[in-house]
């Protein structure tokens, strides 16, 4: 049985907005129009145990509510929601006993104090015993590295520190389910890769679930094997991410530099050409021309000094991905 | 039955840990404590004077002491409450009240852990780190001021006693109040203006501004009733001895009855706003 499951999810907001023309400020004041959104629009899906899936969209698609609405946060208003054989809202404190949550925006952290008071308040919270919560500590700070600042006042942390102290916050109390929300927004590239690094592990050995919002496409890439795409409110696309590419970034990228600039010619088998100076950036696809041959082709007709192969870049694919559906 | 007791247990814990931490967080700032403490002797000492003037050359200046306080009590009075002025809710505590703007009451909401009972942690401890300071500093000033301003001692060893534990029901009162307008601020989008007046009018009627017993006679039973007598009045005259340890039990169990209401309150509020809470954000 899965262990997540949603059926037809919905959930509106109201949101006030002011009357136009002349003197609305002062008409605002009194008379207000409501207007209703669909943050959620009969969402449906289910993950397995262990799996790590990517959810992601454009901003105010719903990726928020709906974690929320996992997280027991938020009641829907209609819908069917059974996570670990529980509804979420409905027995909250069981619930979230067992799930572990990363706001990359929040802290959870008692700002002015050192980290480890946080940590021992948590322990109280989630009562942990007392040599499992030393074990799992010591486990976590070694993979994160915080070990040389569970001393400092959360506030004197700098973000790529404060994120894996929240990592660990999180985990402490080996939750079967972990819910980040952006976790690597606006942080450096080592914390990054540390903060991945303990997902996987964590996924891996303890078979957690992990459901990942992000508009960083290298955390998608990097950890989930599946993908989510929600766009106003709709689930737009649920599947492997290489069929996403393949559905939506079909072609390869060559970029080539050049000795000398040259004005773009048609190479045949090329889909587009783009030059930059003596950069060109050719399109093709692999399924139609394979790539050595492309290269040969290339290395016929241009000065090359040198040449990269690559995938075409999962951002343009997502940003594609939402013009065409006229996100 | 054990089981659930212990599960209990853990629970408080959790609680008290988390009151622990708020405190621990907040005596840090001894600069603003003393501030505030340098504040609270200076107002003791201008509403001795004035007192002072008035017992002495009102044109009523009997008055006073009809009511049944002489001026030795009223400066014991302005000490005491100007020690504990500072425990009463004058604002929401900061952090949950920057939780409900900012919607990270949702964060809350991600522990197990009761929300009303989280919030009432948190208020108690912002009750109790600005006593913690002003309180120790002024009443070490009270004890050390020349004797026509100094603190007068307690009428007696078990009005006291009495005092102390209706001193503690006073700091479960202030917060369970706090608590109480926190849930207010969760469920209605009024803005911080009526919660400020809410709070205000628990100000003025606890006695601290004027004595409750110098208000005009006829209301006196009513201001004894009302629940704020609670957050400094009743202490104080037990303290005092204008109220009898005779008398001692039924004033606490006023005050108890008061913290059960709005505890009650804050908690119906809650649940109701629960119920169909939207997390602002995100």
């Amino acid at each position: 049985m899965a262990q997540i499951e949603l059926r037809h999810i919905c959930k509106t907001f109201t949101v006030s907005l002011r009357p136009e023309g002349r003197m609305s400020m002062l008409r605002g004041a009194f008379v207000r129009r409501k207007k209703v959104i669909k943050a959620l629009d009969d969402i449906s899906f289910t993950i397995d145990t262990g799996e790590l899936v990517g959810y992601i969209g454009p901003n105010g698609a719903g990726k928020s509510t709906t974690v929320k609405i996992m997280s027991g946060i938020l009641t829907p208003d209609s819908g069917y929601c059974r996570i670990m054989n529980r509804i979420p809202w409905q027995e909250r404190v069981a619930h979230v006993a067992r799930i572990g949550v990363v706001f990359g925006q929040r802290t959870q952290l008692w700002w002015d104090l050192p980290v480890q008071d946080s940590f021992d308040l948590l322990k109280d919270i989630y009562s942990i015993p007392f040599t499992s919560y030393k074990h799992r500590l010591h486990e976590l700070a070694t993979a994160l590295d915080i070990s040389a600042l569970l001393t400092t006042p959360v506030r004197q942390l700098s973000l790529g520190q404060r994120m894996r102290c929240e990592l660990a916050a999180a985990l402490l109390h080996s939750p079967r389910i972990l819910f980040l929300d952006e976790p690597t927004i606006g942080i450096d590239a080592v914390s990054k890769l540390a903060l991945r690094e303990i997902l996987k592990r964590e996924n891996r050995e303890n078979g957690v679930t992990m459901i990942l919002t992000t508009h960083d496409m290298d955390d998608v890439e990097t950890l989930c094997s599946r993908v989510m795409v929600i766009g106003h409110g709709r689930l737009l696309y649920d599947g492997k991410l290489h069929r996403l590419k393949a559905d939506y970034a079909p072609w390869r990228s060559i970029r080539a530099i050049l000795t000398e600039p040259v004005t773009p010619f048609h190479i045949e088998g090329a889909e587009r050409i783009k030059a930059e100076g003596n950069v060109w950036t050719v399109l093709f696809n692999p399924d139609i021309i394979p790539a050595h041959i492309m290269v040969e082709r290339l290395a016929r007709a241009l000065p090359l000094r040198d040449l990269v192969i690559g995938e075409q870049n999962i951002d343009e694919i997502i940003a594609k991905m939402y013009q065409e559906m006229c996100l | 039955m054990r089981l659930t007791r212990r599960a209990n247990m853990t629970k408080v814990r959790a609680y008290f840990s988390l009151f622990r931490i708020k405190t621990a967080e907040g005596i840090q700032y001894r600069l603003a404590g003393l501030a505030s403490a340098s504040v609270g002797v200076f107002w003791a000492l201008i509403e001795i004077v004035v007192f002072t003037v008035f017992y002495n050359y009102a044109a009523n200046k009997d008055a006073g002491t009809l009511a049944g306080l002489t001026l030795k009590q009223v400066i014991s009075y302005v000490w005491l409450s100007q020690a504990i002025w500072t425990m009463q809710p004058m604002s929401i505590d900061a952090e949950i009240l920057k939780k409900i703007n900012s919607g990270d009451v949702g964060l809350e909401l991600c522990r197990p852990m009761d929300l009303y009972a989280h919030w009432f942690a948190g208020t108690a401890a912002s009750r109790l780190i600005p006593v913690f300071w002003r309180g120790t500093v002024t009443l070490l000033c009270a004890i050390l001021m020349p004797v026509p301003y100094r603190l007068g001692l307690p009428a007696s060893a078990i009005g006291f006693c009495w005092s102390l534990l209706s001193f503690f029901c006073a700091f479960l009162l202030c917060t369970a109040f706090g608590t109480f307008v926190a849930t207010v601020r969760l469920n209605v989008n009024w803005g911080d203006g009526p919660m400020y007046m809410m709070m205000l009018i628990g100000g003025v009627l606890s006695g601290g501004y004027l004595p409750l017993q110098l208000w005009p006679a006829a209301l006196q039973t009513i201001l004894l009733l009302q629940p704020f007598a609670g957050y400094l009045d009743i202490p104080i005259r037990l303290y005092l001895g204008t109220m009898q340890p005779n008398d001692a039990g039924s004033l606490i169990l006023l005050q108890l009855i008061w913290i059960a209401l709005f505890v009650a309150a804050g908690k119906a509020l809650m649940a109701k706003r629960l119920k169909t809470i939207i997390v602002q954000g995100g």
